[in-house]
């Protein structure tokens, strides 16, 4: 027990918190634990999610994706003009289309930050105003909001009405989100390519040393991080019913946020899905809950920020307590040049 | 690129001398941004009443919203000494030096949008920032079930123009309808669907006899229709606000989006014709001045402002028409 929390003491951590939180709400509001409210907070979530654990494979392979957000943007459009090219279409095609133009624009980035050896927040800072400066360009700033009907049609999961006449339903966005959960789980926990993105990332020139492929590391971070976006580009269509150029724009410094509070290293070879379930929800349940206690909305970014910033240090003076337990060489050092 | 730019103008400038004849009013109307609906729709406006009272009248977009293009294309304008000048002003204060210019060389000027002009013959408003606010709230007030509570959206929390509209609405509601009452202030959410979407969905799980949502700034009806729609509450929560009516329509006509009002920018295309042809031909504005557009107007001296309510519904009738025309 002791182990798995000094290895994940971030998460654990986190996992405290939100529950105290959960809690709190849950006896200061009668609006929070409903189902209509939980099943809202899953829905509105889930493409933030997507693009969460699709960062995840990216920042623990010891990159960094600022573009991933407007690849979305990207994707949106193009796939809204290959569909009205080819007269309608339908949801796999809509998965294919889109899944496929993601992974090129990841696999872009992944060429160029291999091929020039240049460090990915550069890389990704010029293709994040290459793509937006394109995508203005071309559509001249214009929306689209003709779309084929079963892209927009909203697909329930599950629905419900309580007593007092409220709706709650899950999206198929939720389904999709749980499946994007699950396979990046799976793919950086149980294969060897997953672990060895770990072992780049945490240390590429040994890895490169014990033979590990670094350009097929780099496609496959960004690839994957390219194929959640587009994915999550999709589903906010699906959820939104428009396709707006600058709609995106600003979204990936949310999720950079929350994937970090989730644990997820900046330096590399860190980071858990749970986590970044976590620090989604955390940064979700917070807004959620100001709105619900009727908290003053000039006083959210002040709350919000300082909840992260306290969400932050307390789980670092957390590690801090745990090293005296077990005291290793070499941890301190990589704990200060994160 | 500059070189380019202004060779494509001068171009289009030897087209357009080429084409006007020597003894008829010009006027050129310079826009903040070129292609895009709204200015698209100025522009139609414009042709037709130059083409209607006989003059020659010309719509210039710069390619992007940057004050200096504008510059440029004022001093274009002037160099070819046009009558006429409209301008509708990305940066007030960075025209000033071009507009008074202009004004030596015995140009009428006339703005649209550009309240804190001096150097203008006149600068005309559709809609006031006190009469747009309030006519929503009427809107609300009208449609909402009470008593009940309601919420307020601007684009930011420092947008000024949003949070006037906001005030005014607010101080009509407390005045008028004061069965309807006010929850948390105002949110900054409305220029993201998502966001609107979202503070809607948790507004109404705190809020259960909220009955109405006035958005102001272009995402927000949008965004509350969305959440009223998933909620399934059409009918019970009323939103209302400006919005673009061809991303709007299928809502209004679903009767989630209650209404809202915008001003015409057609109209205010035909209004730069028609002011500017008046004060070539010598007429004074002044109180009670009749201006074909804008009404019976009572026109500040001190401050040059021509501000009039010439607001447009946007309902379930009128929304096809103006989706129609791109806007």
């Amino acid at each position: 027990m002791r182990k798995l929390l000094s290895s994940h003491t971030v998460e654990a951590r986190l996992f405290a918190v939100l529950l105290l939180m959960v809690v709190g709400l849950s006896l200061a509001t009668d609006t929070f634990l409903t189902v209509a409210n939980l099943t809202s907070l899953l829905n509105n979530n889930s493409v933030n999610l997507i693009w969460a654990v699709g960062l995840l494979v990216v920042l623990v392979a010891g990159g960094i994706d600022i573009s991933f957000a407007v690849a979305a943007s990207v994707v949106q459009y193009l796939t809204a003009q290959i569909l009205g090219y080819v007269g309608g279409g339908n949801w796999v095609l809509g998965f294919l289309i889109a899944g496929s133009i993601g992974l090129g624009l990841g696999l872009i980035n992944a060429a160029l930050i291999h091929g020039f050896k240049i460090v990915s927040i550069v890389i990704t800072i010029a293709t994040f105003n290459a793509f937006f400066g394109l995508l203005m360009f071309f559509t001249k700033g214009r929306s689209i909001y003709t779309l084929p009907d079963w892209w927009v049609d909203r697909i329930f999961l599950f629905e419900y009405q309580s007593a007092s006449g409220v709706w709650s339903e899950l999206h198929l966005s939720v389904a999709v989100m749980v499946a994007c959960l699950v396979a990046t789980a799976f793919f950086i926990n149980r294969t060897t390519t997953g672990r060895q993105l770990y072992a780049f990332g945490d240390n590429p020139e040994g890895a490169r040393r014990a033979g590990i492929n670094i350009a097929l590391m780099q496609a496959i971070a960004f690839g994957w991080c390219g194929l959640m976006a587009g994915i999550g580009g999709l589903m906010q269509v699906n959820i939104a019913k428009e396709v707006v150029p600058n709609a995106l724009y600003g979204r990936e410094l949310d999720v950079l946020a929350a994937v970090v509070l989730g644990g997820a290293r900046l330096g590399g070879g860190k980071g858990t899905v749970f986590g970044c379930v976590l620090g989604v929800l955390f940064v979700a349940i917070t807004q959620n809950g100001l709105n619900l206690l009727g908290v003053s909305p000039f006083a959210f970014q002040m709350i919000i920020g300082a909840t992260i910033l306290v969400a932050i240090s307390t789980s670092n003076v957390k590690i801090d307590l745990s090293s005296w337990f077990k005291p290793k060489s070499g941890q301190q050092s990589r704990r200060v040049d994160q | 690129m500059n070189t380019r730019k202004a060779l494509v103008s001068g171009l289009a400038l030897c087209a357009a001398l080429a084409t006007s004849a020597s003894a008829e009013t010009e006027m050129g109307i310079v826009v903040k941004i070129g292609g895009i609906p709204w200015f698209n729709a100025m522009e139609q406006g414009i042709l037709e009443r130059a083409e209607e009272l006989g003059v020659s009248a010309e719509m210039i977009g710069p390619t992007s919203a940057d004050p200096a293009l504008q510059v440029r294309a004022i001093e274009d304008l002037i160099a070819r000494g046009v009558d006429v000048i409209g301008v509708v002003p990305n940066d007030e204060a960075a025209l000033e030096p071009v507009l008074t210019k202009a004004r030596d060389a015995g140009i009428v000027v006339i703005a649209h949008e550009g309240p804190g002009l001096d150097n203008v013959d006149w600068n005309f408003e559709l809609a006031s920032a006190k009469g747009f606010g309030e006519a929503h709230a009427e809107l609300l007030c009208a449609n909402a079930e009470k008593p009940g509570s309601y919420a307020v959206y601007v684009g930011s929390l420092t947008v000024p123009l949003h949070n006037a509209w906001a005030d005014a609405g607010v101080a009509w509601m407390g005045e008028n309808c004061p069965e309807l009452t006010l929850v948390g202030e105002r949110y900054g959410v409305a220029e993201s669907v998502d966001d609107s979407r979202s503070t809607t969905l948790d507004l109404i799980a705190a809020n259960e006899d909220l009955r109405g949502i006035l958005a102001f700034g272009s995402q927000g009806p949008i965004g509350a229709g969305r959440a009223i729609d998933e909620r399934r509450l059409t009918g019970q929560v009323h939103v209302m606000g400006p919005f673009s009516p061809g991303q709007g329509r299928q809502l209004v006509q679903d009767g989630v989006i209650a209404g809202g009002y915008m001003w015409n920018p057609a109209e205010a295309g035909r209004v730069f014709v028609t002011l500017g042809n008046m004060l070539v031909e010598g007429a004074e504005v002044a109180e009670g001045t009749e201006i074909e557009g804008l009404g019976v107007v009572s026109p500040d001296a001190e401050t040059r402002n021509i501000i009039t309510d010439n607001l447009l519904e946007i309902n379930a009738d009128t929304v096809d028409g103006l989706a129609e025309q791109g806007l």
